[in-house]
């Protein structure tokens, strides 16, 4: 019997393979821990003149740090997941090295996303320092509930995010150039999952379409959970919807690839 | 026992107009065959090996890799299989070292755990003399020594079948000899079935069991290299070492029983008769007539005169030309 590799194998791996590129690029390398070091200190110094009571007084809730170190790492998260695979798969389609890849026994939409989690692990660990720092400041207004339920919240947005950023490594299989796509599904994602504008002052048929992409409960729920906000519907509600939809997705995405690897497979796979 | 099985596979690629890049495939590979795809450019062998190592949908037909449909059990194919493709000298990362990619390819791709890992790296490096070549980044290697990692890569986890396209294109004549004879024992000792498509007689000559012949998608010849050199010789040849031979001389060896035809080349000059060895007493009685010496022997067409022989529709290229 033949061995066969599995995603969790591609997915240490491929963190073994990033950071040993990484540090290759010893420049950028060096960069990267600076530019770390030099936000975990920012938060450090914000640290030092921060103070809740007065936070409560102007913003209005002093639950802001934990609102913005989440949605930090939301943002921090949020381009790997949505743009990592597609861009992965560009390079190999240019070099050649998806005809090698794609002989290989795994399942593509594991491949994948075993990749897309391995790009995060890289971001996340530059993100950490900061991460820590900002969690020390909100200690005080984040209950270990708050936390948890947080940071499901954004993994869960972000694994939905992922399953997005499947279908676009999908369609560069097929499409090869789909950095318009991109920008189109990108705008539609972020104006109708309530990241920048609250569903509830859109109009019907637009709240409809934002309640089914499934990023749109993550958010609604990191607020609720980070700022104590209202949620639109019962948060328990939100959490069947937000997973329902998630499987739902991770289906879709599955079956496109499979499809769309098809399809390209009738021309070739290499010819980016 | 066959290893591969084309059964009537073809290949249209749609575009403006469609082309039919294969034709009616009919092909059986025997297990543990070295086996040679030969053909001029664009004749369609790169198609048909990427058909058979999945990547690429065939329009038509069906075939089998160790006994697995490549259309249903897509994923039992790849498991079994190895593939080193054209012009892919670029197909590994870069910033790692040639050690740290066949090792990242064969523990993540494909499964190999790592001690089998690390013991096969080193072992087809001392082989074909790359050890000193391990730690430096890819990046730094030249095309050929990228792709001597890049046929490792497809045999190092001894799949049953290993496909190999144009394997030896870029590599030097001494790496290229080393790499063919190793991948010639390996492929023995480990009972692999290789196919490789080449423009490299010497190749074919040194390593392939037997060969297909194919042109404009069509199957024109299957069988061993000496049968290939065989079926194009239509006539046989003697050779005389010289393109001085004069009129006269000429036109008396035009007479002599048998020959058909006299072609001077550089250096060499080709009589094409019926029967070299009837003839070949009464040339060397000419010669010594006429006073010509010169080596002269019966010379069988090489792989490459055969070569230009089907792929010119079944003429020989002095006609042909």
């Amino acid at each position: 019997m033949k061995n066969i590799a599995s995603p969790l194998k591609i997915f240490y791996m491929a963190v073994w393979r990033n950071f040993l590129t990484l540090t290759r690029y010893k420049v950028n390398f060096i960069f990267s821990i600076i530019t770390s070091i030099l936000w975990a200190v920012g938060m450090l110094l914000f640290s030092l003149i921060f103070d809740s009571s007065m936070l409560g007084r102007t913003v209005g809730t002093t639950n802001y740090v934990a609102f913005i170190i989440f949605g930090m790492s939301f943002q921090c998260w949020q381009g790997t997941a949505l743009w990592g695979a597609s861009s992965m798969l560009q390079g190999e389609l240019s070099t050649g090295q998806i005809d090698y890849t794609f002989t290989c026994p795994f399942s593509r939409y594991q491949y994948i996303v075993s990749n897309i989690a391995a790009l995060a692990v890289q971001d996340s660990l530059f993100f950490l320092p900061m991460f820590c720092i900002g969690l020390r400041l909100a200690n005080t207004t984040l209950t270990i509930q708050g936390l948890l339920l947080g940071l499901a919240s954004i993994i869960l947005s972000v694994a939905a995010l992922v399953q997005f950023g499947v279908i676009f490594a999908a369609l560069t299989l097929r499409y090869r150039q789909v950095t318009a796509i991109f920008s189109f599904f990108n705008f539609i994602i972020q104006m109708l999952s309530g990241m920048f504008i609250p569903l509830q002052i859109l109009p019907v048929p637009l709240q409809i379409i934002g309640f089914s992409v499934p990023v749109t409960f993550g958010m609604d729920l990191l607020r609720h959970y980070t700022m104590g906000t209202l949620t639109i519907f019962d948060p328990i509600h939100e959490w069947t919807a937000f997973i329902l939809q998630l499987v739902l997705l991770g289906i879709v995405a599955k079956f496109i690839v499979s499809h769309l690897e098809g399809k390209a497979k009738e021309e070739g796979l290499h010819y980016a | 026992m066959e290893e591969i099985v084309c059964n009537k596979i073809f290949k249209d690629y749609k575009g403006k107009g469609v082309v039919r890049a294969l034709d009616s495939i009919d092909l059986r590979v025997l297990k543990g065959e070295f086996f040679g795809l030969l053909g001029p450019n664009g004749a369609g062998k790169t198609t048909l090996v990427r058909i058979l190592a999945t990547l690429l949908k065939a329009s038509g037909g069906c075939a089998w890799v160790g006994g697995y449909d490549i259309n249903k059990d897509e994923k039992k194919v790849r498991r079994i299989i190895g593939y080193a493709g054209q012009d892919s000298e670029r197909s590994a990362y870069f910033r790692l070292s040639v050690r740290e990619n066949l090792f990242y390819f064969a523990h993540a791709l494909r499964g190999v755990p790592k001690d089998i890992a690390r013991e096969r790296i080193k072992y087809m490096a001392s082989a074909i003399g790359f050890e000193n070549k391990l730690d430096r980044l890819f990046i730094s290697l030249s095309g050929g020594e990228k792709q001597v990692v890049i046929i490792m890569r497809a045999i190092l986890h001894n799949p049953e079948v290993c496909f190999l396209d144009e394997p030896s294109k870029s590599l030097d004549p001494v790496t290229a000899r080393r790499v063919r004879r190793f991948l010639k024992d390996y492929a023995r000792e480990n009972d692999i079935t290789v196919c490789l498509t080449t423009h490299n007689m010497l190749e074919v000559e040194e390593v392939c069991d037997r060969i297909a012949f194919i042109n404009y998608g069509k199957l024109i010849f299957v069988g061993t290299p000496i049968e290939f050199r065989r079926r194009a010789a239509m006539r046989e040849i003697i050779e005389i070492s010289t393109d001085k031979l004069g009129d006269d001389l000429k036109r008396k060896i035009l007479k002599a029983y048998g020959v058909l035809n006299v072609v001077c080349q550089k250096n060499v000059t080709k009589l094409y008769c019926e029967d070299a060895f009837s003839t070949f007493p009464e040339v060397l009685n000419i010669m010594k007539e006429m006073g010509l010496k010169a080596p002269v022997r019966i010379a069988e067409p090489s792989l490459e005169d055969a070569f230009a022989f089907f792929a010119n529709g079944g003429k020989s290229d002095e006609e042909y030309c």
